[in-house]
């Protein structure tokens, strides 16, 4: 059976021996294309077991099921509508889908971000990596691009479910696409920025730690303060009369994010009367957006910073 | 070309000297790196495939400087870490084909070689199963797997057989040794123990706390010395004091005289003079110098020409 202690052939037509490779060898962006298609598999869990696939799936699920609830009583919803007991603007759209249910792509992040650098960490396995033809920066990339991906994707599914939804309730399917395309395509750029940002915050905070128990502790801290605190502050600020504590909200990234799709579709500032705890008016959209790229570039730095001093 | 050169090669963690002024030069060949734990031979390892930068001096492999050309070296050398470095919850073929793919072969390439990598190293059907479920002597194939996927030129051991018992400690040397001699790949393996370098390898060097205590082909260590061992069931102190009135270089250890030959008549003279105080003689030997020799201190024979 063992072909490790057998050193003459014994005619087996299985062992070939060792054969040299003189075949075509790639580069560093084969590397770092690999490295991508590995990570997106370990977000949803392909080539693992079936508890690996348990939270990515059930959580996108959770995520769209506001939309597809949305749409199995769209026709009573129009009715409703029609009679005067609803206004559109109380129904789910492209624009203000994510801030309405964003809690699930945070939970998303906090299972998922960790199985992307935290693993690699604790097995030790970042030296293979660096000991070839892949660079920490590279390593660092195909990362953020893996997350990045797998969040859109996952933040996309409501959003064609929507789109589809819309154009088969109305009668006229062609007229229909013409009508829903312009308001749906501005939610694509919008989707992938948020994506991106969330997914620069969870892995910078998540490559600190090896375990993995440990960055979700993390990430769940940090969004939930960032989701509090800023409130809190602003409200005692506002009392006090401090003219700078409504600009703490723009930490929140689910806030942000929920802002500047705002901000991509055309939609006004949805804003609620500082008394009611809404976010603060003196802040236009346009600082929602720059909140978000600013938070991507900080965050994207960050993980840089650490992959570059982490030991091999 | 020398397969490694360095040149006062020098690495320190702040007040901690892992290497000092290291001079080498190997030919390509199975090589031993031996040394007590902390000597610095995974730091060496390490500079030698760029993971880390040296403090002073320079290092050639394969005739590329390991500071420039670092990313041209990882092409083609292959590397077995000292610790753990596998994910518990991925097959070996998949993880194998991975790090492939990261060694830059194209995806079929990838799985081909694989197969047949995991094959070489003695992984059949299990290769399916998740690492996690390995022995440590499956995880050790998976290792050296990995690191031969991509068929280096040099590969890169450290401590290749930790953790195996003394039947997997056999067949990884086994395994280590056809892949040096039958396949062309040199192999460089870092170990402590020197059973395993005297087993396995045709270079021998060896560095203590830093410094290079020697590099040479293993038989100059493990050769023929011009030492006799006279045993005898009894009267050893007596021996050696005749011995050493005739004019020979002689000592004890144990029931053992251990003499320099240094002419021909040494023969004539340990058989007269074993005869003439009638001892019981058991056996007239060349002592072949072991490679424990290296590290103790002094010769096992004053004036025992190195």
């Amino acid at each position: 059976m063992n072909a490790v202690t057998r050193t003459a052939p014994t005619g087996s037509i299985y062992d070939l021996g060792y054969r040299h490779y003189e075949g075509k060898r790639r580069g560093r962006w084969w590397a770092v294309w690999s490295l991508y298609v590995e990570g997106m598999r370990g977000v949803w869990g392909f080539g693992r077991p079936m508890t690996a696939k348990a939270a990515p799936f059930i959580l996108t699920g959770l995520y769209s099921l506001y939309a597809l609830i949305q749409l199995a009583f769209s026709a009573s919803f129009s009715q409703a509508i029609a009679s005067g007991d609803m206004t559109a603007t109380d129904l789910a759209s492209y624009h203000n889908y994510f801030a309405a249910v964003s809690f699930f792509m945070v939970l998303f992040l906090v299972a998922q971000a960790p199985e992307l650098v935290c693993r690699d960490q604790r097995y030790h396995v970042l030296p293979l990596y660096f000991t070839r033809a892949l660079g920490r920066v590279d390593y660092a990339f195909a990362r953020l691009a893996s997350l990045t991906t797998s969040l859109f994707l996952a933040m996309m599914v409501p959003m064609i479910a929507l789109f589809i939804g819309d154009i088969l309730m109305k009668p006229d399917t062609l007229q229909a696409v013409g009508d829903e395309w312009p308001k749906f395509l501005p939610a694509i750029p919008a989707t992938a920025l948020g994506a991106l940002s969330l997914s620069a915050i969870a892995l910078a905070l998540s490559s600190f730690s090896p375990r993995r128990a440990y960055a979700a502790i993390g990430l769940v801290a940090y969004f939930l303060l960032m989701a509090i605190v800023p409130e809190v502050i602003f409200r005692v600020g506002n009392r006090a009369g401090w003219d700078w504590s409504d600009k703490l909200v723009l930490l929140s990234p689910t806030n942000v994010i929920g802002v500047a799709t705002d901000w991509f579709c055309g939609v006004a500032l949805r804003i609620t009367p500082v008394n009611e705890g809404g976010p603060p008016t003196t802040l236009g959209t346009d600082a929602y957006v720059l909140a978000v790229v600013a938070s991507i570039a900080v965050f994207t730095a960050v993980l840089l910073f650490r992959y570059r001093r982490i030991s091999a | 070309m020398a397969l490694i050169e360095t040149q006062g090669l020098t690495k320190h963690y702040g007040p901690v000297k892992a290497l000092e002024k290291l001079d080498l030069a190997v030919e390509p060949g199975i090589i031993g790196l031996v040394g007590a734990n902390g000597a610095g031979k995974s730091t060496l390892i390490k500079i030698l495939l760029g993971v880390i930068p040296p403090t002073g001096g320079r290092a050639v492999v394969l005739g590329m400087d390991v500071v420039r050309e670092a990313s041209e070296i990882r092409k083609v050398v292959g590397y077995m870490p000292e610790h753990d470095c596998l994910p518990p919850d991925v097959g070996a073929t998949d993880f194998v084909t991975h790090m492939a793919r990261i060694s830059g072969l194209p995806r079929s390439a990838a799985r081909e070689r694989t197969a047949e990598v995991l094959r070489h190293v003695g992984l059949y059907e299990e290769r399916y199963r998740q690492i996690g479920g390995y022995s440590t002597g499956m995880k050790q194939r998976v290792k050296l797997a990995q690191a031969l996927v991509h068929d280096p030129k040099l590969l890169l051991l450290d401590e290749p057989t930790n953790g195996l018992d003394p039947a997997g400690r056999d067949e990884m040397l086994d395994l280590i040794k056809r892949t040096g001699n039958e396949f062309g790949i040199a192999i460089m393996v870092a170990s402590h123990l020197l059973g395993e370098i005297e087993q396995v390898c045709g270079f021998l060097v060896a560095i203590d706390a830093g410094h290079l205590l020697s590099a040479a082909p293993i038989t100059t260590f493990t050769a023929r010395t011009p030492v006799l061992a006279v045993e005898v069931e009894e009267g050893s102190d007596r021996l050696a004091a005749a011995l050493v009135g005739h004019g020979f270089k002689a000592r004890t250890d144990g029931d053992c005289v251990l003499v320099a030959m240094e002419n021909e008549a040494l023969y004539d003279a340990i058989r007269d003079t074993v005869a003439d105080l009638a001892l019981p003689l058991v056996r007239i030997q060349q002592e072949r110098r072991r490679l424990e020799d290296l590290f103790r201190d002094p010769a096992p024979v004053a004036g025992n020409p190195q």
